[in-house]
């Protein structure tokens, strides 16, 4: 069965960006919602969880850290949920603090068809 | 203390892995040090602090930057698109850019923290940090066409 799909990121073009981009993967979602920052992210994964976050982390209002910690803390409904970090922070101990926390894995911008190919079909089955 | 021929190194290695990994342009150094962007510009910008502090700067010419942002929405040339659009996806090159920088330089002067882009338009767009601030700028051509430059000026922090 299809994964459910939200892309959480502040940019409206970033997030039509990651939507081209997971077309060219190949990847299959049954849905893709949106969300422009973590605040907006988790009202809406209140009303529905989804299988599958990809989530930036610098946003207004609520970041993606923030995010992470509140869905693992707060939301019993999204203890299924992977949380996919899509950010240009790179550092080993951000990567390693946001995982940590809870996140299930991260992709570095810019990246490629191929990485999401690699990073998402593990949560894919 | 940071090596200025490195740098600039960094700044093409970073502008080129953006380039043709989300935008699927080729992009090389212009050599002709009077070809600038012209007319209407955008300029985005990026800055960043810790052991050093200063800001990434790239400017181009409007209808450079909105061949950027279609290729990389993956849309017709033809296409229409706000400005709004142009902006947001040359504030995403400016973050990617500053984010492939940053990586790149981590083990020579630790961590740095960076802002939120913001893009702004006009003519005559000029950045500056003020008379002791290093200053790199790096001009690329984009597809043979235009001209973007790329400006990363710092100073490093005493403390």
């Amino acid at each position: 069965m299809a994964k459910s799909l939200m892309i959480v990121d502040d940019s409206a073009t970033m997030r039509k960006i990651i939507m081209r981009t997971i077309r060219m993967s190949g990847l299959d979602f049954s849905s893709i919602g949106e969300a422009s920052n973590g605040a907006e992210a988790i009202n809406k994964l209140k009303e529905a969880p989804v299988d599958i976050v990809l989530c930036d982390i610098n946003m207004p209002e609520m970041t993606g850290l923030e995010m992470v910690k509140k869905v693992r803390a707060e939301m019993p409904n999204c203890a299924n949920t992977k949380i996919i970090m899509v950010s240009t922070e790179s550092a080993q101990e951000l990567v390693d603090g946001v995982i940590k926390d809870g996140a299930n894995g991260f992709i570095t911008k810019p990246f490629t068809p191929e990485k999401f190919q690699e990073k998402l079909t593990p949560f894919m089955g | 203390m940071l090596d200025t021929i490195a740098l600039k190194d960094v700044l093409l290695a970073g502008a080129k892995e953006v380039f043709e990994t989300m935008i699927f342009i080729d992009i090389a150094e212009c050599c002709e040090p009077d070809r600038k962007p012209e007319g209407e510009k955008l300029l985005g910008s990026i800055t960043f602090k810790n052991s050093i502090k200063g800001c990434l700067v790239i400017c181009c010419s409007i209808p450079c930057a909105k061949g950027i942002a279609i290729n990389m929405l993956g849309m017709e040339p033809t296409a229409e698109i706000s400005k709004e659009e142009i902006c947001d996806a040359l504030g995403e090159v400016t973050n990617m850019i500053m984010g492939s920088i940053k990586s790149r330089i981590h083990d020579s002067i630790g961590d740095i923290q960076v802002s939120i882009p913001t893009v702004v338009s006009g003519r005559e767009l000029e950045s500056s940090l003020g008379e002791d601030a290093n200053k790199i700028t790096l001009r690329l051509n984009i597809e043979d066409r235009d001209i973007m430059e790329l400006s990363l000026l710092y100073k490093q922090n005493p403390e």
